[in-house]
């Protein structure tokens, strides 16, 4: 039995860990040359674009930041408060109406494909956008939060997860007196803590990453985003949104790389320093959607 | 006994009434938030009138819905969605499963989980970020081209050359996703019968044979789901990278439905009554691919993975 210890690596060994390791390398570089960049002066980013260390640290790109860049400690305001708020009321709808579809009731299979539908189909762009706009909610958080309140994906899962509690237990709770309410908040709730913390996550994780309807609905300052804080100042500076005619022209930017990448290190530093601890959270998520949609 | 029937039923319309009380909420908010847009699908059928609103708007029949097939932009958004799709199921598809075979044959506990952190990680990243960080790697102002010139190589235009940044498309979407979409694969890889690849060692079998025979044997209805559900997603050909990433030069050649919509809508003419019939297109497909597409995964896995 000893003799096991002296494993030889086959080819599978060796192709597998080399195409990882490659693969891996290649996602943490463009990570690392951005970060590399915002710490480090123009000067030394257009002597040498790829360092593994700045060639000049500073910390002058993040002081701009923090000084002219007045709007970002108001966006982070904004998407901390529309995360937070969004994700208390977005669960505790969501996980009410996932344990009411996972009981008997009339009605609910009507009810259950009326929602199921809007996974399906929904109004597009304009209708939307009209709608806001009617309902005088232009510019404001409120229609941020409400947009992204609830969806149908994780209702059904979550209701997935209530049925996998056997019936006995709401049902005693029933002939007890106990009334859906109790029932919903004080037995069935407890039991699938892990579940709602997991789709917390995804809630608050899908918030800071909202920018589509951020970007079309908050147009002051004021009242911006994160992502649409950066996606401004990425436009400004002739970045990604911008045409990119002519090639290696530096002159004509606003914010220097190194402005630009400093906005983008800020952005995600908060997920990038939270990942590694939540990943398995993230992951179990994933499997309970996929293995029973 | 009529009586007695309706009795009973609403004993249990009754019993059930915290029920419609914790419905009541979710179902006005899916009424107006979702429902509400869909009566502003009627102006597909309008030529727009702000003053009038949507019901005052006047009538134009089916005009908005043939004049796109009369619009050259956007019979090319409609191509360039078909084909963008069609290529990423080609260049994007085998990917994860490829990557999740590999991360379950490698050795190693501890730096599997680091590379599971770091393959995962950019999934949960915008690609408002994802666009900044790899356009600035990218660019003609940008690191790698940077380096080429400072090393005396000529520059490579990897965004305004439409070819490159199409391709470039796939590289980087499977960048960003392909660790994650992999997870679903490792899972079914884990659900394989273990006895199976002692079965396999016995008689001989080597791991690349086992990886073929037993492996990507085993989760073949796992690879069938899912690429049924993403032909199902076939209208839908990226729209978060593609916005973030296109620029000017490159543009036409990527507009897909989606931004083709945003464009006229917030574009210097917009005509709400066109956007809208494009749009409605776009969903009426959608719908029909998705219903589809989600039966037969659902016939495939005998009910595990189907939603109607």
């Amino acid at each position: 039995m000893k003799k096991r210890k002296k494993k030889r690596y086959d080819s599978v060994d060796i192709v597998s860990f080399v195409c990882l390791t490659v693969f891996a390398i290649l996602i943490v570089i463009p990570f690392w040359n951005a970060i590399v960049i915002s710490f480090e002066t123009e000067s030394a980013y257009i002597r040498a674009p790829f360092s593994w260390l700045p060639g000049e640290f500073t910390l002058t790109n993040y002081e701009y930041m923090l000084e002219h860049a007045e709007g970002l400690i108001t966006a982070y305001k904004n998407t901390i408060k529309i995360a937070v708020v969004g994700t208390v009321l977005g669960m505790s709808l969501m996980t009410a109406v996932a344990y009411c579809f996972s009981r008997k009731f009339p009605g609910k299979k009507v009810l259950f494909y009326i929602m199921l539908f809007t996974m399906f189909f929904g109004g597009g762009l304009v209708p939307k956008y009209l709608l806001i706009k009617n309902m005088g909610l232009l510019n404001t958080h409120a229609a941020i939060i409400l947009m992204s309140l609830a969806s149908v994906h994780n209702i059904i899962v979550m209701k997935n997860g209530f049925e996998s509690i056997p019936n006995d237990l709401p049902e005693a709770a029933m002939i007890d007196g106990a009334s859906d309410l109790v029932i919903f908040s004080k037995v069935m709730l407890p039991l699938q803590k892990p579940m709602i913390a997991t789709f917390s996550l995804f809630h608050v994780v899908g918030a800071w990453n909202n920018w589509y309807w951020p970007t079309l609905i908050l147009n002051s300052s004021d009242k911006a985003v994160l992502q649409v804080f950066l996606r401004t100042l990425l436009a400004n500076a002739g970045g990604s949104a911008i045409a990119e005619s002519s090639m290696g022209n530096l002159s004509d930017n606003i914010y220097s790389m190194g402005i630009q990448m400093a906005a983008v290190f800020i952005v995600m530093l908060p997920i990038m320093l939270v990942y590694p601890f939540l990943q398995k959270y993230f992951v179990k998520g994933v499997l309970v959607g996929s293995v029973k949609m | 006994m009529v009586n007695m029937k309706k009795n009973k039923k609403m004993q249990a319309i009754w019993k059930a009434r915290y029920i419609y009380i914790l419905l009541a909420a979710y179902f006005v908010w899916l009424l107006i938030f979702h429902y509400g847009p869909m009566y502003g699908l009627l102006l597909a059928f309008k030529k727009y009138n702000a003053k009038l609103g949507i019901w005052g708007s006047e009538w134009v029949g089916l005009d908005n819905l043939k004049r796109i097939f009369v619009t050259p932009i956007a019979m090319k958004a409609i191509w360039n969605t078909l084909t963008i799709s069609v290529r990423r199921i080609i260049f994007q598809f085998p990917f994860p499963i490829i990557l999740a075979i590999l991360i379950t044959e490698m050795r190693g506990r501890r730096l599997k989980k680091v590379y599971q952190t770091i393959f995962t990680f950019p999934h949960f990243l915008s690609w408002v970020v994802v666009g900044a960080i790899l356009t600035n790697f990218l660019s003609g102002s940008g690191t790698i081209n940077m380096a080429l010139a400072n090393m005396g190589f000529e520059k490579i235009n990897f965004l305004g050359n439409s070819k490159i940044f199409t391709s470039l498309l796939f590289v980087t979407a499977n960048w960003k996703g392909m660790g994650w979409s992999a997870i679903v694969y490792m899972a079914a890889i884990a659900g394989i019968d273990p006895t199976l690849y002692d079965a396999a060692r016995v008689d001989g079998a080597s791991r690349w044979q086992q990886i073929w025979h037993i492996t990507l044997a085993g989760i073949r209805a796992t690879i069938a789901i899912m690429l049924i559900l993403d032909i199902g997603g076939i209208m839908n050909a990226g729209f978060d990278q593609i916005f973030n990433m296109r620029n000017d030069v490159v543009n036409s050649s990527v507009t897909i439905l989606d931004t083709y919509v945003y464009d006229i809508t917030f574009g210097a003419v917009p005509n709400y009554g066109f956007s809208t019939a494009v749009g409605l297109f776009k969903s009426v497909i959608d719908f029909i691919l998705l219903i589809l597409a989600n039966q037969i995964s659902g016939r495939l896995s005998k009910g595990e993975h189907k939603l109607i």
